[in-house]
């Protein structure tokens, strides 16, 4: 779930380092035809990848990379609900065992085949070396993993934990016991050559600030007649979005990995030769008030800075309209499946604002200022969050309320957020597919993301209980209720689910759209399935 | 001259103060015949009155706007960011941040820089450990270390300018020891040196005024170059978020990947930088040949 945080966060302190060596990389060069499947696709990006090994991968392009050699169990619909990918099958047989069922015709590149046996080696591997990886946390409540059957894995569970099949499932790469098993730790190895994939590409060639040349693997099920439609995909590190937009016009590259700003949408959307897509978001972006820090336990406090956010002006600025309103709750409208439509957004009302200020006890000075000052940190990788970060200090200038916003590099602003040091916390989660898996990270005491440091015990109550129920009917009660509680009690000010877009070249068609930036068009089952018409 | 050899302290301020507007009045009458002097001086001058006069001249940039990324216009005649506001505000409100930054970060440095060069200079038993201590810090890859300081520290004008100041001091007092060297050398320094046992007395009437041009050219030169390195750190995001200055303007137009469309947002904030820069590089340069008899002419 760190990795959560710190993929949103963006990307451009490693692009600073290796934007002068990526500016000069890209040659012009055009696709060859896809007809006889012998195409490359050359995709930018903006980051080089920092981890080649999947469990321990934190940047955007390391997951997009590795992601083409190291399959998922699962993958996600665009309301968050969990789809077939290398598991066919996947439940619980009893509240402390939970299983998958997988395909029985994937192979690894050197000809292994990939069974039940790798993904209980992944799952027990993870859990004993304890890499740094979303999978971890995900993994609280595993003891242990075993294959069964080539094609059955079993999963026993410390305590029943509904949110560990469909979750492992989805964040989980499985990866090769033959390779990884000889290396020692999967937390240490490096798995920085001689490539094992299990398709639709294999990574071959590295220029590290210029490129990442991936080469088609066969067979690989979810591609056409099990050949992946491009023979060769390239990722090409640009400087910044900026410099991706400018190749793409130029036909330097075929696709921008990267979410576009939303600024940049309307122009490109009108650009010949170019056609951009609309990538659902799964995310939310959220405000933080740090329940630790002096006066922000208090509930008026809180309940004043959520009246302080002129949030459609957020919304229709700095997101161009590209957002929608969650109605200040963790639950998204896009869960349908969990969503409280009853639940209504905090309204911009600076007077309101005010109001609740006094009778918290606090009293304006004649200029109409409280003593009240908050230090607002954020990522400055994150652009969307950087740009609303001065609307949110100028929106609580009118309610008299001083928000000092400090936009750190990622790492100190990582650094800053694990050691609780700030007072609210702006900043965004790219998917946050699953309530009960979600709330359990960011509103227990303990949870890895509980950046408000919220320590309820009536909410901790909600969260465990959903967590613990495979009956989705009473899961569903428990979150919303949990969500109320969360937006009553602003433990979390949940702003808005961004929609993303992404460009390509207009010549290349077949794309497979998938929710979050981290899938979008960029997914394996998308680039093995992608032709080019001319 | 003559007071000088009766070795009083008052005859030699009488003649020093009698020499002086002498020199000023011909450095002056040199530095009005260069005409790229005068531009730079008038440029300088009007940034520097930009600065000062900017609520008449604009309303502060905040919050939003509804017309985004608009070309220049009688409205907006720098144009339009994408958050709407107006460009032309944004620059006029740098150019205070960016003179403030100068000015902050060149005092420090020129006070810090100037002191450890006259008494490197005086005093031989400093200049050894001031002089590895320089050497040290010109040694120093400044960009990076600068970059690394503020995003540690955290972004703020104070911060800024602490660390632009850090890192100007030695250049500063690099130049100046080299010429304060030579003065110390001279003989109605060492006269002085009899006259009086205050080597305080002998630096601030004899040292100090003898470098003080090199210390003006070192002001503009150092601002300049402050200028610069602030707009560096804030277009990498590492200026102070609370104030405008013409590097924040570029860092927030790069960061809505607005820049090839709408250029407006890049051309006017680097135009005012590239203005101070040469404004301040000519108008030393006019100054130093203005001042050096053997380049003025007269």
């Amino acid at each position: 779930m760190r990795r959560r945080a710190g993929l949103m966060a963006g990307t451009a302190a490693v692009t600073v380092l290796t934007g002068a060596l990526g500016a000069c990389a890209p040659s012009k060069k055009a696709a060859e035809s896809g007809s006889g499947g012998g195409a490359e696709l050359r995709i930018a990006t903006t980051t080089d990848v920092v981890n080649f090994n999947p469990l321990i991968g934190n940047s955007r392009t390391d997951y997009w990379l590795t992601n083409l050699m190291y399959p998922h169990l699962l993958t996600v619909g665009n309301d968050g609900s969990k789809r077939p990918s290398l598991a066919t099958k996947w439940g619980y047989t009893n509240p402390t065992t939970g299983f998958y069922e997988i395909r029985g015709d994937m192979k690894w590149s050197d000809g292994t085949p990939l069974t039940a046996s790798d993904v209980a080696y992944t799952l027990n591997a993870v859990k004993k070396d304890k890499p740094s990886g979303t999978l971890y946390g995900q993994l609280a409540n595993f003891s242990s993993a075993k294959a069964v059957s080539p094609t059955r894995v079993e999963l026993k569970l410390s305590k029943p934990d509904a949110t560990v099949i469909p979750e492992v499932g989805f964040w989980g790469n499985v990866v090769p016991e033959h390779v990884f098993g000889k290396a020692g730790s999967v937390a240490k190895f490096a798995n920085n050559a001689n490539w094992v994939s299990a398709g639709p590409f294999r990574l071959t060639k590295v220029a590290k600030g210029q490129s990442y040349t991936l080469e088609r693997v066969t067979p690989y099920p979810f591609a056409p007649g099990g050949r992946p439609t491009v023979s060769r995909i390239v990722y090409k590190v640009y400087p910044d979005v900026n410099t991706e937009i400018l190749a793409l016009k130029n036909g330097d590259v075929d696709a921008i990995a990267n979410a576009l700003p939303p600024a940049q949408v309307q122009p490109l959307k009108k650009a010949a030769g170019i056609t951009v897509e609309e990538v659902p978001g799964l995310g939310y972006a959220h405000l933080a008030y740090n329940m630790d820090k002096k006066p922000l336990d208090n509930v008026k406090v809180r309940q004043a800075l959520s009246h302080a956010v002129d949030y459609d002006a957020i919304r229709k600025v700095v997101l161009q309209g590209q957002a929608v309103s969650t109605g200040s709750s963790p639950i998204m409208p896009v869960l349908k499946q969990f969503h409280d439509p009853s639940l209504q957004e905090y309204t911009f009302d600076p007077a309101m604002a005010r109001k609740l200020l006094q009778d918290a006890g606090y009293t304006a000075d004649g200029s109409g200022k409280f003593p009240l000052s908050f230090r607002m940190i954020y990522s400055l990788q994150d652009p969307v969050t950087a740009q609303w970060a001065t609307l949110v200090r100028d929106d609580a200038a009118k309610a008299g309320i001083t928000i000092k916003p400090q936009g750190l590099e990622r790492n100190t602003y990582l650094a800053k957020t694990d050691a609780g040091d700030y007072d609210i916390y702006a900043g965004n989660f790219a998917i946050m597919d699953d309530p009960a898996t979600n709330m359990t990270l960011t509103y227990l005491p303990k949870g890895i993301i509980n950046y408000s440091h919220v320590d309820a015990s009536d909410l901790s109550t909600l969260v465990t209980k959903a967590q613990a129920t495979t009956d989705v009917n009473e899961q569903k009660k428990l979150v919303q209720a949990a969500a109320k509680l969360v937006h009553d009690q602003v433990y979390d000010n949940v702003m808005y689910t961004q929609n993303l877009y992404v460009a390509h070249r207009s010549n290349w068609t077949g794309f497979v759209v998938k929710p979050s930036e981290l899938l979008s068009i960029v997914d394996p089952q998308s680039l093995a399935n992608v032709k080019s018409s001319s | 001259m003559t007071s000088l050899i009766e070795s009083t302290a008052g005859t030699a301020d009488a003649a020093d103060v009698a020499d002086r507007p002498a020199a000023a009045k011909a450095t002056w009458d040199a530095f009005r015949r260069n005409p790229l002097g005068i531009l730079a001086m008038v440029l300088l001058a009007l940034l520097i009155v930009v600065a000062l006069v900017a609520p008449l001249l604009a309303s502060y940039p905040r919050g939003h706007g509804t017309a985004i990324l608009r070309p220049p216009s009688a409205a907006h005649w720098f144009g339009t960011d994408n958050l709407g506001r107006d460009v032309f505000a944004e620059v006029v409100y740098g150019t205070r941040s960016s003179m403030l930054v100068a000015a902050g970060a060149t005092a420090l440095a020129i006070v810090i820089g100037v002191t450890v060069a006259v008494c490197s200079a005086y005093f031989r038993w400093v200049d050894g450990v001031m002089g590895v201590l320089v050497d040290l810090f010109l040694s120093l890859p400044v960009l990076p270390l600068m970059i690394l300081v503020a995003a540690l520290v955290g972004p703020s004008l104070q911060t800024i300018v602490l660390v632009l100041a850090f890192f100007s001091w030695p250049e500063v007092s690099r130049v100046v020891r080299s010429q304060a060297l030579a003065v110390v050398r001279l003989p109605y320094v060492d006269a002085a040196r009899l006259a009086t046992g205050s080597p305080l007395w002998i630096i601030r009437k004899h040292l100090l005024p003898a470098v003080a041009p090199v210390i003006a050219v070192s002001v503009v030169l150092t601002a300049s170059r402050a200028v610069l390195s602030a707009a560096g750190l804030a277009f990498l995001g590492l200026g102070d978020p609370n104030s405008w200055s013409w590097g924040r303007i570029l860092f927030e137009a790069q960061q809505s990947g607005a820049m090839q469309e709408a250029w407006w947002t890049t051309l006017f904030p680097s135009l005012a930088i590239l203005a101070l820069v040469v404004a301040a590089t000519l108008l030393s340069i006019a100054y130093n040949d203005a001042r050096d008899p053997r380049t003025r002419k007269d």
